[in-house]
């Protein structure tokens, strides 16, 4: 049933409503099916590397990202100028809109993702809950109602620790950890004012933390024809304050009778909307191998190249693909899984400082290369970054035969990856691939802050290689040439030491 | 031949090991090998002066590079610096000042959030470096700032 919908249309020129890698990532797949692109940019990002892979580009207003890449009238405008006919929103920004995704349809344009009734039915992760239980999903436990300030919930029964969890969120804002029935109101009022800054929504609710646990998500496709695709999950354990740094496929934890539960559970979410295009289904998969339902995200996910790499197909191209009305064909409905990919994100971020984001320029940026190398990136040398937009630099994948082949391929790969100008995660890559639990794939979501904590200290010999390479650098370096004024070198220290002597 | 420099690497001295080599692999972008014997790796070598940053697997390592003169300059600031002088908080980052914990003529502690800097979506409590008097605040919330500016003045 789709009559809210425009019927099927061949897409000849598609606007990307975002920026950076993902841009580039969709502006690749309409260049292979012969459909032009347009990029939108703000004022920071006239020169920025998207604005380049696109056939034309549109400026959208300044820096701030709700004055440009959410601001919708000003893309409606982007697309109509540039007489697109379909727009791609990326991951992010407005992508899970429900409003965006209505005023592109009503615009008369294509919307490339899941229709906005989706969007409205799934956003709001209570409401979700609450209907993939009656669809026979298993669900975290905890509450299915907000709780209201004063509410005293039955602790015992939900269990300790438990997560308050905002109701309209994403991204790991909003949570909070419950330890003792007495920390409840002080959480409670943090989580709600995170989550109304966040949001511009207070509704808070409580579920058990499941832990240890691992974070387990099935790629979804579905044509208009009713027709949906299973491609196979993503374990995506390694994360910091809630958010994603590797994903791998397939999971490590996943047998093949767990992989049927998961993808039995994906296809009731999916049936509780009217879904078509991309999405991805979320779990918890705990120590005995249960899942649990944790959201539906009705979009691209950053993470989807993995999926790409073991089942060889383009989701971005199928999203346009499907968006035309084509029908899924047998190799997608039923891909062969081949080998293992994993993918690394590289954020602008010092893992020694709490993985907090580093703004700077990026003077130098060597990709790896070589058999099994995937760099989806936006970066350059000279790449100024702005504080304003998420601070991913791009995303290293590789895919291999096996898992060994796998790990020791991303360390080949991230041996070859050199990044100068400012911090990023890269350090703390280098270190997972050398884990004995990541060799392994026992990891599971407290990896980051229970054996990463703070990160290692510099061990003397890496210390003692900085040292040398910057003192035989110097040594290297021409001696500073003496101003016009013919000041000598060292100048400095010996009128510091006139004026030493004035003194006395 | 390097001069014999003092160098400290985060902070701490290091006593210039012997026997490294470096080669240039790409100059402008400072990539260089550094190999001693069969032990060889690659790295991203940025600065010039005292002042550099070594990149090694990953992490960015700052590295002060001193002539015996330059070490001596620089230890007399640090004492006059420790004799009381007033300090001055920057940004370390770019973003958007977002709340302000701390007011003219305020006592502080060291580590008390003196405000807070939104950058990228996310929050940094900017803390104070020493305990001390708030005798300057530059800024003020919703003041975008760029990194190094000053932030307030602790004495």
């Amino acid at each position: 049933m789709r009559k809210d919908r425009r019927p099927a249309a061949r897409i000849g020129k598609v606007l990307v409503a975002n920026r950076g890698e993902i841009a580039i990532r969709v502006m690749r797949a309409c260049r292979e099916l012969g459909i032009r692109s347009i990029a939108v940019y703000s004022d920071a990002d006239a020169n920025a590397p998207h604005v380049e892979s696109a056939d034309e580009a549109q400026r959208i207003g300044p820096a701030p990202a709700t004055e440009s890449y959410l601001h919708i009238p000003n893309l409606l405008e982007a697309a109509r100028v540039s007489g697109a006919d379909a727009v791609h929103p990326g991951y992010g920004f407005l992508s899970e809109s429900a409003a965006f995704a209505e005023a592109v349809e009503a615009a008369g344009l294509v919307w490339i993702g899941p229709p906005p009734a989706t969007q409205r039915a799934l956003g709001n992760k209570l409401a979700a809950r609450r209907a993939v239980v009656d669809a026979g999903v298993p669900v975290v436990p905890g509450l299915m109602v907000p709780l209201e300030d004063g509410d005293v919930p039955d602790l015992a029964e939900i269990g300790l620790p438990a997560m308050l969890k905002a109701a309209a969120g994403g991204g790991g804002r909003g949570m909070r950890r419950i330890e003792a029935g007495n920390e409840l109101p002080a959480a409670l009022a943090a989580a709600r004012r995170e989550a109304l800054a966040a949001f511009a929504d207070g509704t808070v609710y409580l579920e058990r933390l499941v832990s240890p646990a691992r974070h387990v998500e099935v790629q979804l496709l579905g044509d208009r024809q009713g027709n949906l695709a299973c491609l196979g999950e993503r374990d995506c354990s390694v994360q910091r304050r809630h958010q994603k740094l590797v994903e791998e496929s397939p999971s490590p934890a996943v047998t093949p009778a767990i992989r049927e539960a998961l993808y039995d559970s994906a296809r009731r979410v999916a049936g509780t909307v009217a879904f078509d295009n991309a999405a991805t289904v979320e779990f918890l998969l705990d120590a005995e191998g249960r899942h649990f339902f944790l959201e539906m995200n009705t979009r691209l996910q950053v993470e989807h190249g993995v999926t790409e790499l073991v089942t060889g197909l383009d989701l971005v191209a199928w999203q346009i693909r499907i968006a035309q009305g084509e029908r899924l064909p047998a190799e997608v409905l039923e891909p062969a899984l081949r080998g293992n990919a994993v993918e690394v994100r590289i954020y602008a971020e010092d893992p020694w400082d709490g993985f907090r984001p580093r703004a700077g320029r990026v003077t130098t940026w060597r990709e790896p290369a070589g058999p099994g190398i995937r760099v989806d990136a936006a970066v350059r040398p000279g790449l100024e970054l702005t504080p304003e937009y998420d601070p991913l630099l791009g995303k290293l994948m590789v895919h291999a035969v096996d898992r060994p082949a796998m790990v020791a391929r991303l360390r080949r790969a991230l041996d070859e990856t050199l990044i100068g100008g400012l911090q990023t995660d890269l350090g703390f890559h280098r270190w997972l691939v050398d884990q004995p639990g990541f060799a392994t794939g026992e990891y599971d979501t407290d990896l980051v802050a229970s054996v990463w904590g703070n990160g290692p200290e510099l061990v003397s010999g890496l210390a003692d290689l900085a040292a040398t390479a910057a003192a035989e650098a110097r040594a290297a370096q021409p001696p500073p040439r003496a101003k016009a004024g013919g000041d000598p070198p060292g100048s400095a220290w010996a009128a510091r030491a006139r004026a030493e002597a004035l003194r006395q | 031949m390097t001069p014999s420099y003092r160098v400290t690497v985060s902070d701490r001295e290091v006593a210039l090991p012997t026997g490294w080599e470096l080669t240039w692999l790409d100059r402008a972008a400072g990539v260089a090998r550094v190999a001693r014997g069969e032990e060889a790796h690659i790295v991203v070598v940025e600065g010039s002066g005292t002042e550099w940053h070594v990149t090694i697997a990953g992490r960015r390592v700052p590295v002060t590079v001193r002539t015996r003169r330059e070490q001596r300059l620089a230890e007399a600031e640090v004492a006059s610096r420790q004799r009381g002088g007033p300090i001055d908080v920057r940004a370390s980052l770019p973003g958007l000042v977002v709340a302000l914990g701390a007011a003219e003529g305020d006592e502080v502690e060291e580590g008390h959030p003196l405000l807070t800097i939104e950058a990228m979506k996310m929050q940094n409590e900017v803390r104070a470096p020493h305990g001390g008097r708030v005798v300057h605040v530059a800024v003020a919330a919703g003041q975008t700032v760029a990194t190094g500016a000053l932030l307030l003045r602790l004495e």
